[in-house]
């Protein structure tokens, strides 16, 4: 006799059976079954922090130093965050010139990844003798062991994705860039709050960069802004569509970081910037 | 030459984005392209089903790999496979345990890994060798040296996995979507799904006597019938309904072996799905 059983021509072990096992992972049936379901939170202590690339990297020394002073008296203070880099001039320099060749979007994602990642070292090394460390996509696991050890970890903004990044409907740059990368890990984390820090109060109803009659926005829902079909956006659209399918996460801000005491504010629960809520 | 800007206290390389949010999206319909450049564009990916095929042992493994095997020297391949049963039962002790579903689609590829290793194995005195994300560039290596390189499908989304448009958190890119992502960034010739059906069907065949297979259809036709079940992920559709390079897939029967011969020489077997999106010169 064989030792392989099978059942419907296919192997079998004992206690293999669930409710996943009779159809595709694409079937409404099976999923359905797991409806609303809870998830436990993997660090619901930690903040998520976006510093952002061109908005803060990019003024150099005058906006970024300020700004790491405040999060070193935060760290000092007992409040815990991972601190996730954006792109900015460089990573728009080279998606140009991607663009300009018509390289496919996955490309265009892995090429991406460059320069979120020298920010990321770049705050490392400032932030090195406050106990700054590099953390990488495969290093998440061990954020628990940087954390207790009062480390500050530090990654790049963009998601692992990589040439898998899917192509968007319009434009091929690729929706999933540096705010969406931290949105998706504080997700996972179950994280306390996802913070971006920006060179902006928040959101307005225009740029305000290009148009000085914009208005300040303090709070809005992500619902709203999708549904307003606004031509520009203060994140990128796609953490705007993922909040509203969110288990955890599902209010964000966004806060200027060039004006002192904002950051500290905003860890410790104040309301500044713009919140924006799913919905 | 690249100019250095920083009349508004951010320095900007000076490119056609500076300044740019990158999210308008009146920018972005000007970054369009309706085809753009490949890669790797004689390769065919070839996934191989891990519930419908793998599961199923050497009745099914083996001839597959004969056939695969006495197409090498023909066509240039890359072997793509699922993780099967096992990759259910993870998702389902994990989603018991309550897992987060960044944490089921960081734990599920271990399980396929088993199953590329086994396919390596088995195709090794063929040119099979193990193929792993880091080395994705290195692709036309392997292939003009006559190997037949074997990967896992579940792309490496990990804990960054998309929250699900369902609320069962259940991630919806598995295998399917990784191996045709893969065939879409380098251009790819073809991208063929191996499972069990000889296609996809009106209904589920195994249910319905009278379900028929439905040898032709679009993505957006696809996902507009809302079948409660497919033998593809559904994300699939969703993301060839973007397509720039690769704009069909086919979906044939591996129990009949000779299908995938069949397939790779373009005959139509099995159910093939094309992209919604028009291809370039087309009218929109």
């Amino acid at each position: 006799m064989s030792v392989t059983q099978k059942r419907d021509g296919k192997i079998w072990i004992e206690g293999i059976d669930n409710a996943l096992s009779e159809e595709s992972l694409s079937g409404r049936a099976g999923r359905a079954r797991y409806a609303d379901r809870e998830s436990v939170s993997v660090l619901p202590d930690l903040w998520v922090l976006k510093i952002g690339g061109q908005s803060i990297m990019d003024r150099g020394g005058a906006a970024v130093h300020p700004i790491l002073e405040e999060l070193v008296a935060a760290k000092k203070a007992g409040i815990h965050y991972l601190l996730g880099a954006g792109g900015g001039t460089r990573a728009r320099h080279v998606y140009s010139l991607a663009l300009d060749l018509k390289l496919p979007t996955g490309v265009m994602a892995h090429l991406g990844g460059g320069v979120p990642n020298q920010n990321a070292r770049m705050l490392q090394l400032l932030l090195a003798q406050h106990g700054g460390i590099m953390c990488y996509p495969d290093d998440m696991e061990k954020l628990p062991f940087f954390l207790n050890a009062g480390c500050i970890p530090i990654c790049s903004g963009m998601p692992p994705f990589q040439f898998w990044e899917k192509n968007s409907a319009i434009g091929l740059l690729p929706s999933n860039r540096t705010d969406a990368g931290v949105y998706l890990l504080a997700e996972f984390l179950g994280a306390k709050g996802m913070i971006y820090i920006k060179d902006e109060d928040g959101l307005y109803t225009d740029d305000p960069k290009k148009n000085p009659q914009a208005k300040f926005i303090p709070e809005t829902t992500a619902k709203a802004l999708l549904d307003s079909e606004q031509d520009d956006l203060v994140v990128e659209r796609v953490v705007l569509e993922y909040m509203l399918r969110a288990r955890k996460v599902k209010q964000i801000r966004i806060v200027n970081g060039l004006k002192k005491g904002r950051v500290t504010a905003a860890l410790r629960g104040e309301n500044v910037g713009t919140l924006i809520r799913a919905q | 030459m690249s100019q250095l800007l920083a009349d508004d206290g951010r320095t900007h390389v000076k490119s056609g984005l500076m300044r740019e949010s990158l999210v308008s999206r009146k920018l972005l319909a000007q970054t369009d392209a309706e085809t753009v450049k490949v890669m790797v564009p004689d390769v065919n990916l070839i996934a191989v089903g891990g519930r419908s095929i793998m599961d199923r042992g050497a009745e099914a493994i083996l001839p597959l790999v004969e056939m695969i095997a006495s197409q090498k020297g023909k066509h240039k391949m890359v072997i793509g496979v699922g993780g099967g049963a096992r990759a259910r039962h993870t998702y389902a002790i994990g989603l018991d345990l309550g897992l987060p579903i960044g944490g089921l689609a960081r734990i599920v590829g271990s399980v396929e890994e088993n199953n590329r290793d086994i396919l390596q194995f088995l195709l090794a005195p063929h040119g099979g060798i193990t193929f792993i994300k880091e080395h994705f560039q290195d692709m036309q290596l392997f292939l003009n040296n006559g190997m037949i390189p074997v990967c896992i499908g579940q792309p490496p989304y990990h804990f960054w996995e998309p929250p699900s448009r369902d609320t069962s958190g259940i991630p919806e890119n598995g295998p399917d979507v990784g191996l045709y992502q893969m065939a879409e960034v380098v251009g790819a010739r073809r991208f063929i799904l191996i499972k069990d059906v000889d296609g996809v069907f009106t209904d589920n065949p195994r249910r319905n006597p009278k379900a028929t297979l439905i040898p032709d259809i679009t993505t957006r036709e696809l996902l507009e019938r809302d079948l409660p079940d497919l033998p593809i992920e559904r994300e699939l559709l969703r993301t060839l309904d973007n397509a720039r390079s690769l704009r069909q897939v086919q979906v044939i029967n591996g129990l009949v072996p000779d299908n995938l011969r069949r397939a790779l020489n373009g005959e139509a077997v099995g159910t093939i799905i094309h992209s919604s999106r028009p291809a370039a010169g087309a009218a929109r």
